[in-house]
């Protein structure tokens, strides 16, 4: 590397940053050298995210210090990151699609090209050319983003990141690419490396990918976040990858953890048959079946396909092809309600904007479903609407004041429950639960293992997506592994022999 | 069943269980002490302002605007908004004098279905054509404005003769104006389908979160109708209310009635974002503007200063009873 003595471009010191019953970040640490690479590994909700939303000042941290070039800073919004040449290329994309190339790479920071109280096009094209140039792209400078492809996205935010950073006299730039190769093909995938190898000269770069293979080979050094907490840092080039999935999912694996001596054999009785279903663009046909209070976990990375298929079936998506039956009767395609009348419940990811009427009291979110049976006369019974609300509320442990609080006044981990509570009030026979412990504290998270327990015990099939690999192996008894599009293997996850995460990992990357 | 385990007392674990990222007074306080403020307000002013004589003009110019309001109130509960209540109350107005003269009571039963009808369309160039309802209604509002003058250009009379026949509206019964009585019984009605009935909660959990809805099986599509249906015939029973104590229809009838009736409703606390509010609120939004609008008279504020104090009093109330805290970006 022949750089002389490691200077910091970044250092961010003991952050924290704790969100109503969860801790983000724990003190942690992260150095960023000039000229640097550094790639940032951890599971979902390991803190990854929370920490370069504090970088780049999307947040504001609890606790802590930021440096910058030596200097204390307090970055208040993007826009005074920007201002201190620090960026952030979104999995998302955050350009303008309508808007050119051109008129994307300058946004909001136009003003520099005025002349005569216009702006000057051809100054501000020939900056564009020089700026592109540094990234390879010779697209015209006119094409609106929403034509052109996710690479082509991402080089002109690499770019517009390091014009601003020359904007403002910022020099050594420090960019974070969150997750970058996951919409880009093989050859733009090199191409992208290549690129930031050369970027390296005037820039820092934090990379964040789930795919180790290229972070080891790309990076410099490695950075493992676990729960909100550093646990390692190494030299990219003496890591293994073995080495770093034992340090991401942690030594501890703690078998009680998720109840597992209370894992039930499932029964004989098929309860959910999915056969030859499809969909363009996310998954090849498909096919497996759901016993009787069996716990199948479906696994891959994002983009496998695995979402897809739950979206399907529970009748948010309508499949290309083929079926899925529920106690031997064959659901309507793309109904939600039929799948709900039916017996298939359903919580989701994003439990605030898809699992609550946060604006509701928890009474009426978990009557939703059962209204009907608390009717005296054809009318709602207040009063038993009240005794069933509050059944569950003891039933689920759902802390609360009373049965008329609003849901948004409730912990992340007791509106989940309150959403498990809504599903289970209702006679469901299949619960799809996605990521059912996300955002979820430690204490709440053993309950929501308790409640999954006892609903197999209670003959109800589930099929789950978890935060962490570990979650998965733990709570279920089979596991379904997906991999671009298709099922690729299957492993059973009997009580006594589960299998070592490591194991799996290798199956999905 | 679930066999309930529990492992300690529920209030204790995990320290402090709930958080309050602030205390939360129910907008509907807020909205009755306001209107408690005014009647203070225009009772020092005059004297008379309590007497009842008085106080029946405030309740029936109240009433119609009630009714209309909770109609109003149930497209703003699934977060819509109907601006075409101004266009189908003229047009009833002006079909109901018309049929009236023809065909006697049957004008009643008949305009109640011209007011569904139109809500049902309203709600299906909503869930149908996917039109939001700002403009769908807007549009269908100049339909029904329109209609109403090609019906009758100019008001229409009820003939003397057959006065006795709007007895059902004009009339008293133990001594209570019968427009009274009827403004119960359509609060009532929408009080129960709101609290009591599947489809009423519907409307609730649609405005409140209308993914989340769909995602747990509600009909959205239905439900989303059945409000703007709901609003039809509610415009209607309002327009017949209005064309009885008036002798006659009149086609301008309903245009004051479009930015009125959402006044009422926000005013009482129901928050145009859909999902919070009721019923109640919406009596006490109804009795606001009748006071303010009557009180304003009577204790003589200029008629120029009129509209600008109702303008103050609208932001004001809303300023204190719509719960920001839940809106990240206002629109």
């Amino acid at each position: 590397m022949g750089m002389t003595a490691k200077e910091p471009a970044l250092e961010l010191e003991r952050i924290t940053k704790s969100y109503p019953g969860v801790v983000a970040l724990d003190e942690v640490n992260f150095t960023v050298h000039r000229n640097e690479i550094v790639g940032l590994i951890g599971e979902n909700g390991a803190g990854k995210s929370t920490l370069m939303r504090i970088l780049i000042g999307l947040i504001q941290p609890d606790a802590g210090l930021y440096r910058l070039r030596g200097e204390r800073v307090t970055l208040r919004d993007p826009a005074s990151a920007a201002r201190h040449g620090v960026g952030m290329v979104f999995q998302e994309g955050s350009l303008v699609p309508n808007l050119s190339i051109m008129e994307n790479l300058f946004l909001c920071h136009e003003i520099g090209f005025r002349k005569f109280g216009f702006l000057s096009q051809r100054a501000m094209r020939k900056t564009a050319s020089a700026v592109l140039s540094l990234v390879k792209i010779a697209s015209d400078l006119d094409t609106p983003i929403s034509d052109t492809t996710p690479a082509v996205r991402q080089m002109v935010e690499i770019a517009r990141l390091l014009w601003l950073s020359r904007l403002y006299h910022q020099e050594n730039p420090v960019l974070v690419l969150d997750e970058p190769t996951t919409v880009l093909t093989e050859n733009e995938r090199i191409t992208l490396f290549r690129i930031l190898t050369d970027l390296k000269r005037q820039a820092s770069i934090i990379l964040i990918s789930h795919r180790l293979q290229e972070i080891v080979e790309n990076s410099d050094r490695i950075i493992i976040l676990k729960d909100g907490k550093n646990v390692a840092e190494l030299d990219a080039r003496r890591a293994n990858i073995a080495d770093i999935e034992n340090k991401m999912v942690g030594h501890s694996f703690a078998t009680e953890r998720y109840r597992e001596d209370e894992q039930v054999e499932p029964g004989n009785d098929i309860v959910l048959n999915v056969r030859d279903l499809s969909k363009r663009g996310e998954f090849e046909p498909f096919n497996f079946s759901v016993r009787k209070g069996e716990i199948v976990s479906l696994v891959g990375l994002v983009g496998s396909g695995k979402e897809a298929v739950c979206r399907c079936i529970t009748g948010l998506d309508k499949p290309d092809s083929g079926s899925v039956s529920l106690g031997g009767k064959k659901l309507a395609p793309g109904s939600p309600s039929e799948t709900v009348r039916s017996g298939i419940g359903h919580i989701p990811i994003d439990r605030r904007s898809e699992g609550l009427a946060l604006g509701m009291t928890v009474a009426e979110n978990v009557n939703l479903l059962v209204l009907d049976r608390l009717k005296v006369a054809g009318l709602i019974s207040p009063v038993r609407e009240k005794k069933n609300a509050d059944r569950l509320i003891q039933d689920c442990r759902i802390k609360t004041p009373s049965s008329s609080t609003m849901c948004a006044n409730l912990s992340g981990g007791n509106q989940q429950k309150t959403v498990i509570a809504k599903w289970l009030s209702s006679k469901i026979r299949l619960l799809v639960l996605d990521h059912p412990t996300r955002g979820v504290d430690v204490g709440a998270k053993e309950e929501i293992y308790k409640l999954i327990r006892r609903l197999a015990g209670d003959g109800i099939s589930m099929i789950i997506m978890c935060d962490t690999l570990e979650e998965d192996i733990g709570l279920c008894n089979r596991m379904l592994i997906m991999k671009d599009g298709r099922l690729t293997s299957e492993m059973t996850c009997a009580r006594d022999k589960k299998p070592s995460p490591s194991n799996i990992i290798a199956l999905i990357v | 069943m679930l066999e309930v385990k529990q492992d300690g007392p529920l209030d204790t674990q995990e320290g402090v269980p709930v958080r309050r990222h602030r205390g939360r007074i129910p907008a509907i306080y807020f909205a009755v002490t306001l209107l408690l403020v005014l009647v203070l307000l225009f009772t020092l002013g005059n004297r008379n302002f309590l007497s009842v004589y008085n106080l029946n003009t405030i309740a029936s110019y109240s009433a119609i605007l009630l009714v209309v309001g909770l109609g109003q109130m149930c497209t703003i509960l699934i977060g819509g908004i109907d601006l075409s209540v101004g266009g189908l109350m003229s047009l009833v107005s002006v079909v109901f004098v018309v049929t009236f003269k023809a065909t006697g009571a049957w004008a009643f039963p008949l305009c109640v279905v011209v007011g569904a009808i139109a809500g049902f369309i309203n709600g299906n160039v909503l869930t149908r054509i996917k039109i939001p309802s700002f403009i769908a209604t807007l549009g269908t509002g100049g339909i029904l404005t329109s209609l109403a003058l090609l019906v009758s250009p100019l008001p229409v009379d009820v003939p003397a003769s057959s006065y006795g026949l709007l007895d059902i509206v004009n009339g008293t019964m133990f001594g209570i104006p019968n427009v009274l009585l009827l403004t119960l019984a359509v609060f009532l009605f929408f009080y129960a389908v709101l609290r009591f009935t599947t489809v009423g909660r519907n409307i609730y959990y649609t405005g409140s979160n209308i993914k989340m809805s769909w995602m747990s099986g509600i009909n959205i599509v239905r439900t989303r109708n059945f409000a703007f249906m709901l609003s039809g015939l509610a415009a209607a029973i309002a327009a017949m209310m209005q064309s009885c104590t008036q002798f006659g229809g009149d086609p301008n009838l309903g245009k004051v009635y479009i930015l009125q009736s959402i006044a009422a409703v926000v005013v009482g606390g129901t928050a145009l974002t859909g999902g919070t509010g009721g019923a109640v609120n919406t009596v006490i939004g109804a009795l606001t503007l009748g006071v303010m609008e009557n009180g304003m008279n009577v204790v003589g504020v200029d008629a120029y200063f009129q509209q600008s104090i109702l303008g103050i009093v609208i932001i004001v109330s809303v300023a204190l009873t719509f719960d920001r805290s839940k809106v990240s970006m206002i629109k």
